[in-house]
């Protein structure tokens, strides 16, 4: 009986347990919450991800001042990027918002269209224009909705100087001089009868970051230097399968045997960090770093001679430079203050202390460049050859399949012309959907 | 003894409060959660709106869907049948030589990779496949196979991915066969050896048949598994190439995390739900048939 009475006990404090763990404690959130109001007066919330070894520390301590000054505490926090989207869409729905968030283009339209991230047009002067040099990368969707905070660092064309050397060519700037190096490049060098050096370092694996990394990598940019683009100037359509489109599509293809065998099997990273860094590839491409001189010596030892071309050039330039950005969410209560740490975070006294332990592009007009001097000219010379994403609706969707029918391409399942007229069919009715959707 | 009537009528139910309220909580609550939004078009970010039965009209006319059907299905028909197959030969051959340091040796190198993460697995055999190590390439070289190009192609990914998800089950289910193994008793082979049968009358005759309910079950276990398949293809394929890869479980979180489309990806996840509950009907009639052969 006192064994019964025992498990009994115990099932029943179970039971109370779940029912008390599920439950919510009001008054002692309200009795938290009073005592906090009356030490602090506000506290701004802030989601990232880890934009250096150690984000939190780097900016906590750079904050400080800022945080004394406005009577302010700034709660971070940092979220992985492997689940970074969908930390904010679980965040969200349960009800959770922090007042400052950092985004990428891909993010926006649906954040955006559900309202949630403040349009900062009239927040800001001709004066934060004038200084803060990437603002206008901000502008998306007929309005201001971030300003950004990691730029200048876009995918570049990297080379091989020995190997281009060993040929008798020099660094490349149109598609002709590109194809034709790539070509000379491609060679059995120890004679076995097997390719062991390549002239494109590339590969179209969706695992390591998803299909997206495929486009930023290899295809917006000859895209872009093709005349073309993945939206129409009204965003009512895609136009990636137009002339400018096909014409991208298939120079990428005819570029094919000068890739690695195994270019649908290995990632973008590791086409770069094992073939090209390994100095088996004339060419490869990756997100360039203002801190690259420095990173590329110790990361690849084998990689002794190289240098990059920002963008090459057929109709235009183009390559991607992704401008991501920090931006103030409707749902905070003060807005203003949100805006004013954004511009504090992003202004030339907190980040030239940042970028000396976080390598970037200065973001003001008054933050002195404090990276590599090789990498210096794509924030200056090159700064028009590269720029961000187009911010569309349906976004990921449209672009996740647009990256697959690229790989149908070149895995030959397709040619590239029925390939993207179903691609586009699939990102117009996508598109068609939305407009219906949110008349 | 009045009080003590009303304590033991209550005393089963009190038992199993904590499971019963646990389960109502997070699988019928979710499962009603997941057939309400279903029928809303809801994005997790703003509020659901009802939207009737548009997202069930639209499965029928999503091709992507439609493809992550068949790659599920492709999955699971690779999946199962070696699944089982090598799972039984196992546990057969590990019975045989249970007490032997060989027997236990197998035993444990077939069981560790169900307890590692499918996740780490995915990324370890990635990095095995495609890090173009000579030993590797060598031993693949054997077969005729170049072991960089396996995740490359459309065809090849597919029966990678499976015969991969074959390796890391097969453990599981080697164990509930040899469990079952076990409980067949020795006179059984003792008599029939005296009446002359040989090892494989031994097998056909007395083995299969008293293992046919753990091999109808491990069958419809590993059906179940292989239409939830998700990390391994996230970690080593992404879905690709050309969504050759991309089964239901990845298409409807694309469609909540990456697309914005909780309402259609929670019709998309019932569909998955009506696949297994169909399994598991033909389980427990399949096994109600054999019990009651037996």
């Amino acid at each position: 009986m006192k064994k019964k009475l025992l498990s009994l006990l115990l099932c029943a404090s179970m039971v109370s347990a779940l029912v008390v763990g599920c439950g919510g404690n009001k008054n002692s959130d309200t009795e938290i919450k009073t005592e906090t109001e009356e030490k602090e007066a506000t506290t701004l919330t802030m989601w990232l991800p880890p934009l250096d070894q150690d984000t939190e520390g780097n900016f906590s301590k750079l904050l400080a001042d800022w945080e004394e000054e406005n009577n302010c505490k700034v709660e971070m926090e940092i979220i992985p990027w492997a689940n970074y989207e969908e930390r904010w869409a679980t965040g969200v729905a349960g009800g959770e918002t922090p007042d400052i968030g950092y985004m990428y283009v891909e993010m926006y339209p649906t954040y955006i269209s559900s309202g949630l991230v403040m349009d900062l047009s009239d927040m800001v002067t001709s004066a934060d224009y004038d200084e803060y040099v990437f603002l206008n990368r901000g502008e998306m969707m007929d309005g201001l909705y971030g300003v950004p905070i990691v730029t200048g660092v876009p995918f570049v064309l990297y080379y091989n100087q020995d190997i281009l050397d060993s040929i008798s060519e020099t660094a490349p700037e149109t598609w002709e001089d590109f194809a034709r190096i790539c070509e000379k490049a491609t060679q059995d060098t120890d004679g076995d009868g097997k390719i062991d050096q390549y002239g494109y370092a590339v590969g179209l694996n969706s695992g390591d970051m998803s299909n997206l990394y495929i486009l930023n990598s290899y295809i917006y940019s000859l895209l872009w230097q093709a005349g073309g683009d993945i939206y129409t100037d009204d965003l009512s359509e895609v136009a990636f399968n137009n002339e400018a489109g096909v014409e991208a599509i298939e120079f990428f293809k005819s570029l094919q045997p000068y890739m690695p065998e195994n270019v649908m099997s290995i990632s973008g990273t590791d086409a770069f960090s094992t073939i090209f860094a390994e100095g088996k590839a004339a060419f490869g491409v990756t997100r360039s770093s203002s801190s690259n001189e420095t990173t590329f010596a110790s990361d690849y030892p084998n990689l002794k001679n190289w240098d990059y071309v920002t963008s090459l050039k057929n109709v235009d330039y183009g390559t991607f430079g992704a401008a991501d950005c920090l931006s103030v969410m409707t749902t905070s209560e003060n807005p203003e203050l949100a805006l004013d740490l954004i511009k504090y975070i992003t202004g030339s006294e907190f980040m030239t202390e940042y970028h000396k332990v976080a390598p970037g592009a200065p973001l003001t007009k008054s933050e002195p460049y404090v990276g590599d001097p090789k990498m210096e000219r794509i924030v200056t010379e090159d700064r028009d050859k590269w720029r961000p994403l187009q911010a569309g609706p349906c976004g990921s969707e449209i672009l996740e399949n647009y990256a697959a029918h690229i790989q149908s391409v070149i895995e030959g399942k397709m040619d590239v012309k029925a390939a993207l007229d179903e691609s586009a069919k699939y990102g117009n009715e996508v598109l068609k959907e939305y407009y219906e959707e949110n008349k | 003894m009045k009080k003590k009537k009303g304590l033991s009528v209550l005393t089963p139910y009190l038992y199993i409060a904590p499971i019963s309220l646990i389960l109502l909580t997070f699988v019928a609550g979710s499962l009603i959660i997941a057939i309400c939004f279903s029928f809303t078009k809801y994005n997790i970010i703003t509020p659901a709106q009802f939207n009737g039965l548009y997202n069930y009209q639209k499965l029928f006319r999503d091709s992507k869907l439609h493809l992550s059907i068949i790659n599920t299905l492709k999955i699971a028909v690779i999946m199962v049948p070696l699944e089982v197959t090598f799972s039984t030969l196992f546990a057969i051959l590990i019975r045989s030589r249970k007490d032997t340091l060989l027997g236990k040796l197998s035993k444990a190198a077939i069981f560790i990779p169900v307890l590692s993460s499918s996740a780490v697995v995915g990324t370890v055999w990635k990095a095995i496949l495609n890090g173009g190590n000579p030993t590797v390439k060598t031993i693949f070289g054997i077969f005729g196979i170049d072991p960089t190009m396996l995740l490359g192609s459309s065809k090849a990914a597919i029966v990678t991915v499976a015969v991969l998800m074959v390796w890391k089950g097969m453990g599981y289910y080697m164990i509930i066969t040899l469990s079952s193994l076990m409980s067949i008793s020795d006179s059984y082979y003792e008599a029939a050896r005296v009446d002359g049968a040989n090892a494989w009358h031994l097998l056909t005759r007395i083995t299969l048949p008293l293992l046919k309910p753990t091999i109808i079950m491990n069958t419809f276990l590993s059906s179940i598994s292989a239409m939830q398949v998700f990390d391994m293809v996230y970690t080593m394929t992404g879905g690709g190439p050309s969504m050759s890869t991309t089964t239901l479980s990845m298409y409807a979180y694309q469609l909540t995390f990456k697309n914005a489309k909780s309402g259609y990806a929670m019709a998309v996840s019932n569909v998955l739900m009506v696949m297994i509950l169909i399994i598991v009907l033909f389980q427990q009639r399949f096994l109600k048939r054999d019990a009651s052969e037996i």
